[in-house]
């Protein structure tokens, strides 16, 4: 879908400076006009980039834009897998995560930086798209941390409760053993494979 | 210093349209394209703007 305020904002921005273009002989002779001239040249600009650039950011974040990558499509057929084990497609079909916004959800470190790794995790996706090629299997850049998980079950009363979480809290919380030692199967992509697919009705 | 601002209208209108067109097709490229090439033709249009505002200040005597 087109971001029409965007476009219709930097179309306008493009207009005035064309204006101011063309009436910056008039204007740069008198007082009023310069200041016109700094508000249509220097921060009306500055800002629309500074918009345009923040909506670029939240558009980066959503599904649609990590999956229109051809390379992702298997993980985004994944996320509609008949599987109750496997976790991308658990927690997409039950809406534990925004449905918009799963990917992230999910692979963003939820630390200070944890945005900023991301979005600098997404431009070398985009290199290696581009430039290096693109791994014939794909992996993440280092193991999944469980303080990814934890951000959201950590004080969840069904994994707390539950009777396999108890003995291990700690170990998760310390990260000295992984969520996916039990929970295997993040991408169940055999049933990408074999087109084995759960409808929602 | 018209020509100057005429030239700092150029780059920042150039950044402008960079965006504008990579905002007609969002994809991980475009983005990248007007993060990387767009936004920097704006900032250097804002400081060809903000050089020759300053020169003209400077041989007036005003700074």
């Amino acid at each position: 879908m087109l971001p029409v305020p965007v476009i219709l904002a930097l179309a306008a921005g493009i207009g005035l400076v064309a204006l101011l273009f063309f009436g910056a002989g008039a204007l740069a002779g008198h007082t009023v006009g310069r200041l016109v001239l700094l508000v249509g040249l220097l921060a009306l600009p500055l800002l629309l980039s500074a918009a345009n650039f923040s909506y670029g950011v939240h558009q980066s974040s959503r599904t649609q834009f990590c999956l229109s990558c051809h390379e992702m499509q298997d993980h985004g057929k994944s996320l509609f897998v008949d599987s109750k084990q496997a976790l991308a497609a658990f927690h997409y079909q039950n809406r534990l995560v925004d449905r918009d916004t799963v990917c992230y959800s999910c692979h963003k470190d939820y630390a200070m930086f944890g945005d900023v790794k991301a979005k600098l995790n997404g431009l070398r996706h985009v290199w290696a798209h581009y430039v290096t090629g693109v791994p014939k299997k794909i992996e993440l850049y280092k193991p999944y941390p469980n303080s990814n998980c934890l951000h959201c079950h950590e004080d969840a009363r069904s994994f707390v409760d539950a009777a396999a979480h108890r003995p291990v809290l700690g170990a998760l919380s310390a990260g000295s053993i992984s969520c996916l030692t039990c929970h295997r199967i993040a991408h169940d992509m055999a049933k990408v494979e074999t087109d084995d697919f759960w409808q929602a009705r | 210093m018209t020509r100057k601002i005429k030239r700092a209208a150029i780059v920042g209108g150039s950044g402008l349209l960079v965006q504008l067109l990579a905002a007609l097709h969002w994809t991980p490229a475009t983005f990248i394209v007007s993060a990387v090439l767009g936004a920097p033709l704006v900032i250097a249009g804002g400081m060809l703007f903000i050089a020759a505002v300053w020169k003209n200040m400077r041989d007036k005597g005003a700074v």
